[in-house]
């Protein structure tokens, strides 16, 4: 029996009832520390598991081994079917040549789905660190048709964004609208401060052809894995 | 190693570049047998397999479509990675001994098929 994206993560459905349809682009954003890689990368492991099928997450922020230490940290495992690509080697071993970072991953995208036949997601983190070594005079019709070419492919995208409210980088897109605009759907993740201290949350903004609440609900990390508990309000 | 100009015969400028186009195409679409086909020489990183291909074949196998390649092949335990002595901007790929077997048949497999290929067209 298929898992639908929206069963992947304890208590997902909660927030989102319908699932999220095929070939989306989806933007999950957040300040640093909010669970955006784990929360994208354990909805990716566990589809792949259930569904045998592939998927794809390039990674620009960290190397493969960091990224992996990070997600076994969280109780997250890494699944057969999900492959992770980093630029480490390329970028150390092309240090003098400029690398055109956009066209590249999209050949890293047609390279992995000529190997498997059966990659239906796909996700980059992140777009900050994609935009901050790439130089393009039309850097909006770059995202324009990174993101076409997200969705012809036909497989779900996530593209992990830190941000504008940054609390430690202070780093702005410039193009924080444009994908806005673009993007199929938009997951927020953030950290409230109550009286019972720090809680973090999970919001969908927009999703569309998906019926979806518009609460914040409170994300947590236990035992087994990423867990999405009731309102936070 | 000729080559790719030095192995090619007589042609007119027209069937010159028609060839290349075929080359470029041939290596591309199959770069894995290329790529493995390189290694069963000498240990490389993935900018050496890229100059090399380039020099010898005239061809530019972008960053995008062999690193991929790199790590699919290392994931299926067909090569073995590390890092160069002293220099970790290389990382050295080379072939396992179940890579190495399976490189050379796939080698052979592919000389037999453009010898059919060849023999195709001159019917």
């Amino acid at each position: 029996m298929s898992l639908m994206l929206k069963n992947t993560i304890n208590g997902l459905d909660k927030i989102l009832f319908d699932d999220i349809p095929k070939g989306s682009v989806i933007l999950v954003t957040g300040a640093e520390g909010t669970l955006k890689s784990g929360l994208v990368f354990s909805m990716m492991a566990n589809h792949v598991a259930a569904n045998d099928c592939h998927g794809l997450y390039v990674t620009l922020e960290q190397n493969v081994e960091s990224h992996l230490r990070n997600m076994n940290s969280l109780g997250i495992k890494k699944e057969d079917g999900l492959h992770i690509f980093d630029y480490r080697d390329m970028r150390l071993e092309w240090m003098d040549s400029e690398l055109d970072l956009i066209k590249t991953t999209q050949e890293v995208i047609d390279s992995y789905k000529e190997k498997y036949d059966n990659l239906t997601l796909f996700a980059l983190d992140s777009l900050n660190a994609l935009y901050s070594i790439s130089e393009h005079d039309n850097m909006r019709n770059q995202i324009y048709n990174f993101f076409s070419n997200l969705r012809d492919e036909g497989f779900t995208s996530f593209l992990i964004m830190e941000s504008a409210q940054s609390r430690i980088s202070g780093q702005f897109s410039k193009f924080h609208q444009t994908e806005h605009y673009l993007a199929d759907g938009t997951i927020e993740l953030g950290m409230i401060e109550g009286k019972g201290g720090v809680k973090r949350y999970i919001q969908i903004l927009k999703m569309r052809e998906a019926k979806h609440a518009m609460e914040k609900h409170q994300l947590t990390i236990g035992d087994n894995g990423i867990n999405i508990l009731g309102p936070i309000y | 190693m000729k080559t790719s100009e030095e192995n090619v015969p007589d042609l007119c400028e027209y069937q010159v570049d028609n060839c290349k186009k075929f080359v470029d195409r041939i290596i591309k679409t199959n770069r894995e047998v290329f790529i493995m086909s390189s290694l069963l020489e000498k240990q490389m990183c993935g900018y050496d397999l890229i100059k090399e291909i380039l020099s010898t074949c005239d061809v530019f196998l972008s960053q995008g479509t062999v690193y991929p390649v790199l790590y699919t092949l290392e994931g299926e335990g067909l090569l073995h990675a590390e890092y160069s002595k002293g220099d970790m901007r290389s990382k050295k790929y080379s072939l396992t001994p179940s890579g190495r077997e399976i490189a050379e048949k796939d080698v052979e497999a592919f000389a037999k098929a453009l010898e059919q290929v060849s023999l195709l067209l001159k019917r």
